[in-house]
């Protein structure tokens, strides 16, 4: 028997298909060389995914960096092929009764790997994964244990997608699963764009059953508007440092009251890295969904290492920049829509006549818009421009409403329903489009949630959110008044197009889809913290569960009310509650010895 | 969970606090020894510090307390709450058998009320835990008091704790023989040659109670300047170095062989062994300054901040302290008047320092400044009668 045989045959039982599959597969992925040390190495497309010098070195040192979070009850699922000495290391260094699972992406790979080296026993208890991102999704998650994912890096990029895919069908399935409760603390911006949104994501977040204490910053913003009038530039800056950062301790202390599983920061979220950096001492998570373009607004540059996680609504570059400035996890959160806010309307002739209009914009009169909106003047069809910051648009004067007065959301989803087209242009300080095209704005999803009909400039990012069906999209700004045109003749069409939108937000772009996904990222990477109380490990019955062989634990936790999150603080403060002459059991004792060491740990002013 | 058994009497003293602490809950446990013979005691206190107690005499076992470990639990006990209970029991259980028949707590944290009742008798944990409090409340409320208030309390800290275990202070300071432990190489000619040996504290903890490396680095000077044959040992933690390293830096060549920094370098115990070899040891108010008393070393402390003579200071007969009169960071410092004391010259005075010695009565420790000792007696005389009325009468009869 070769070597290639003989490794085939340590395929577990089971793996069958994987066997027929792999021996069918042409392999010639990787070049096999001998390392310095003698024991092969590989490269893949020119570049060496081992050590040309000592392969079971450079796994070893792998394996050592991630044996050490890796826990009993997990099922390990590593990504990176290669020659597999990582795995094998890792192996030998776990438990025999951690799961360990590897990912085949490319079944030629892993021909080659298994012809290249012999395996020994090591690889007859690994979980072999081959198929669709999805299906092996599903096969993870139904086992029921807790996933923790592990990158070899060398040996993944030419699978990136694949990853990319299992990454985010992992998250829905694990969100999709979740039953837990989370607290979490969300922090809010003093003002601007920022504030509606964390409006909306407290309701998600409460939709899903999670705790959320907002802290509200917004109550501040008269205080902060106040030094904003002071003249000297200098003292206005000083003044509203020290303001931003009163309200960061304000944050901290806010905290400090009911520790939370998660901080989730809005943007323009008043909180400096010296207080995230605290936090993080104090091991608390904290999060950001950086809802704002990262190359107008650059004070990320300041934050990346103060956050866990950053979500944005950009990709590639704004991921590399993120990372370059020492973010350690960045992920793709596109925006959103409330369908309690942004739906169909109802109006009135009167509101009809106010807010209608064939053509509306709604939105600040950045430059380009001042520059591209004059070229939809004087034309057969009305006209209607809303919002502020258009001083000096004269040329626009006749079609800004309200004297170019700031609008409220109410007003804005009047608009939205009443106009037969909404203009959706993104702004850019520049002349034209924006050059730099990639997200998709709030106003997309909102617009298309409340089933009002859209042109929108064209993103590179617009394509994954919605369809041609769905939203219609220009990339010349002088082709505008030709769609106009034809979609102001055709009703039925437009109506159509913006219902079948509309159905796409429902199902696919509320906010609750969002922090869906934003939970199971965070979960999927912390599987023993935020990913075991998304399951649900912490509800009573599952802890009472667990204690089935220790009677007066059970008994004591059983005392706990049902259906709830029990965290150690609140088995404390139910033998607590049974006052100072109580004759405490031993088991009681230990859990308020437990907490009182807990409640030191979170000591944060 | 562990079965809960029923043992011979025993009583427990719990003391989670830092070094100086745990030096000066010694004067208690060689009280209640006296008071209770033929009972067994031990002393429960943080892992790293058991050695202070081991090798005294003074109990008969020392329980190391592991704190960080109970942080480490507290943190992960909803990952598996039954594995965090069995692991924290089995911490509990490598103590041995406990179930004393009184516990008492010098420490006024939940944490030490809730350890206190783990450690109890269970049927005692109600009823006696009443009865301990009757004993202990008294004195925790002066603490609490003298805390609050930096009122005019002359009773030691350590015959506080005396009173909280319901004894009264021995009226001598306890003696310790430092546990054997070998120095390292390089440290093992310290106190061989002679001369004066003086052990100098380098840091205090917080940065407010330290006294900064210039200020040491010009005593040091004085010192060797004005001794023949002074030797200078630098003591402190691991974190201490640097403050170490900065007092060498700056001092003349010619004076390095006089100089052994043994910071950071010596275990609990090699370092009472370094301390007994030295006639002095100076710093301000902390642990090594304690210890050093506890193995026969005279002590001459600088107080500020915080620090008071009168409720910290060395335990003990023969002792120094400088007090600054204020609670700001002192601009100038007892350097000449410190070495005038080590030498056995005239007494100076400096100003805003007032300058106490130590000494013993049947309330166990004071600080005199050679004035109104009369009166100190019987301030002392009076919060003992208010918090430990029985006892007294006990002792009067």
């Amino acid at each position: 028997m070769n070597i290639f045989q003989d490794n085939l045959s340590r395929l577990a039982p089971g793996q069958q298909d994987l066997a027929t599959a792999v021996t069918s597969a042409a392999g010639g992925v990787l070049t096999i060389e001998p390392s310095k040390t003698g024991s092969p190495s590989a490269r893949r497309s020119g570049r060496w995914i081992h050590s040309a010098y000592d392969p079971l070195r450079e796994a070893q040192t792998w394996a050592d960096t991630h044996a050490a979070a890796c826990q009993s009850g997990e099922t390990i699922v590593v990504a990176g092929v290669g020659l597999l000495y990582h795995v094998e290391l890792l192996r030998k260094m776990l438990p025999p009764e951690a799961a360990l699972a590897v990912l085949i992406p490319n079944l030629d790979e892993f021909h080659d790997a298994l012809a290249a080296r012999s395996f020994e026993a090591w690889s007859e208890s690994i979980l072999w994964l081959s198929g669709s991102p999805t299906e092996v999704a599903e096969r993870l998650t139904k086992t029921g244990r807790p996933i923790r994912c592990l990158s070899y890096t060398p040996a993944t990029q030419w699978d990136a997608e694949f990853h990319r895919a299992l990454e985010e069908a992992l998250r829905r399935v694990i969100s999709r699963r979740a039953g837990g409760q989370l607290t979490i603390a969300l922090v809010g911006p003093i003002y601007g764009g920022s504030l509606p949104i964390a409006r909306y994501v407290k309701r998600a977040l409460e939709t899903l059953g999670h705790t959320v204490q907002w802290i509200d910053h917004s109550v501040h913003a008269a205080s902060y508007e106040v030094m904003g009038s002071l003249k000297d530039g200098r003292n206005r800056q000083v003044m509203q440092g020290r303001m931003a950062d009163l309200l960061s301790q304000w944050t901290l202390a806010s905290l400090a009251e009911s520790p939370p599983d998660l901080v989730l920061s809005l943007a323009q979220a008043p909180l400096t890295l010296p207080m995230l950096e605290h936090l993080r001492k104090k091991k608390f998570l904290a999060a950001m969904w950086f809802v704002e373009n990262y190359r107008h607004l650059t004070y990320w540059q300041q934050m990346a290492p103060g956050y866990e996680y950053w979500f944005v609504i950009q990709k590639e570059s704004c991921f590399e920049a993120l990372r370059q400035a020492g973010a350690r996890h960045v992920s793709y959160l596109p925006m959103a829509a409330d369908p309690e806010v942004h739906c169909p309307m109802t109006l009135s002739g009167d509101d009809r006549r106010m807010f209608g209009a064939d053509l509306s914009f709604v939105g600040a009169g950045y430059a380009n818009r001042r520059r591209l909106f004059p070229a939809l003047l004087r034309r057969p069809w009305s006209f209607k421009v809303w919002g502020n910051e258009w001083e000096g648009a004269e040329d626009l004067r006749s079609v800004i409403q309200l004297n170019g007065a700031r609008i409220d959301t109410a007003t804005c989803m009047k608009v939205f329903n009443a106009t037969t087209i909404n203009l959706n242009l993104h702004s850019t300080t520049g002349e034209g489009l924006d050059p730099q095209a990639d997200f998709v704005n709030p106003r997309t999803f909102e617009l298309a949630a409340c089933g009002a009909f859209q042109l929108v400039d064209h993103r590179s990012h617009l394509p994954e959110v919605f369809s041609d069906r769905e939203i219609v999209s220009f990339r010349k700004f002088g082709d505008v008044p030709a769609l106009v045109t034809t979609w102001l003749g055709d009703q039925a069409a437009r109506q159509a197009m913006a219902h079948v939108a509309r159905e796409r937000v429902l199902a696919a772009h509320t906010y609750v889809h969002r922090m869906h996904d934003l939970l199971g990222q965070i979960g999927l990477s912390q599987p023993d913290r935020i990913g075991s109380v998304l399951r649900g490990d912490r509800q009573q019955e599952s802890l009472v569960a667990r204690c089935a062989e220790d009677r007066p634990l059970e008994a004591l936790l059983k005392d706990c009310p049902s259906g709830q999150r029990l965290e150690l603080k609140d088995v404390a403060a139910r033998i607590r509650s049974k006052g100072p002459s109580a004759t405490l059991k031993r088991e009681e004792l230990m859990v308020l010895m437990l907490d009182e060491y807990r409640s030191e740990t979170r000591d944060l002013l | 969970m562990r079965r809960e058994c029923r043992g011979e009497p025993r009583r427990l003293v719990i003391q989670l606090a830092r070094l100086g602490d745990v030096v000066q809950t010694l004067p208690a446990l060689d009280a209640l020894r006296q008071a209770h013979p033929h009972q067994g005691l031990d002393l429960l206190c943080p892992e790293p510090l058991t050695a202070v107690a081991a090798g005294s005499g003074l109990c008969d076992r020392v329980l190391p307390w592991d704190g960080a470990r109970w942080h480490a639990w507290a943190s992960r006990w909803a990952d598996n709450p039954v594995r965090t209970l069995h692991e924290a029991e089995g911490c509990i259980e490598s103590l041995g058998p406990l179930s004393y028949e009184r516990v008492y707590s010098l420490n006024q944290h939940a944490r030490c009320c809730v350890l206190a009742q783990l450690c109890a008798e269970p049927i005692r944990r109600v009823s006696d835990t009443e009865a301990w409090e009757a004993q202990l409340r008294p004195w925790a409320q002066h603490l609490r008091w003298v805390a609050k208030e930096r009122g005019a309390n002359r009773v030691h800290l350590a015959d506080a704790w005396c009173g909280m275990c319901g004894v009264l202070p021995r009226g001598q300071a306890p003696l310790c023989v430092p546990p054997a432990a070998e120095l390292p190489d390089d440290l093992a000619g310290i106190g061989e040659r002679r001369g004066l040996w003086v052990a100098l504290a380098v840091g205090a903890g917080e940065a407010d109670r330290c006294i900064a490396p210039a200020v040491w680095n010009q005593w040091i000077r004085e010192f060797l300047a004005q001794t023949q044959n002074g030797h200078v040992v630098l003591i402190g933690s691991r974190a201490e170095g640097e403050r170490a390293q900065a007092i060498l830096d700056s001092l003349p060549t010619l004076l390095h062989g006089c100089v052994w920094d043994a910071t950071g370098r010596t275990t609990l115990a090699q370092l009472m062994c370094l301390l007994q070899k030295c006639q002095w040891i100076i710093g301000a108010d902390t642990g090594p300054l304690h210890l050093g008393t506890l193995v026969g070393t005279r002590a001459i402390g600088w107080y500020f901040s915080r620090a008071r003579v009168h409720e910290t200071g060395p335990y003990g007969e023969g002792h120094w302290v400088f007090q600054h009169a204020t609670q700001t960071q002192p601009h100038s410092w007892p350097i000449m008047e410190s070495i005038a004391l080590m030498r056995d010259e005239q007494r100076q005075s400096l100003a805003d320092w007032t300058l106490w010695r130590s000494r013993m009565d049947r309330w166990g420790a004071f600080f005199d400044d050679g004035s109104e000792t009369a009166a100190v007696e019987s301030s002392r005389a009076d919060i003992w009668r208010a918090c430990a009325p029985v006892l007294c009468e006990s002792m009067a009869a």
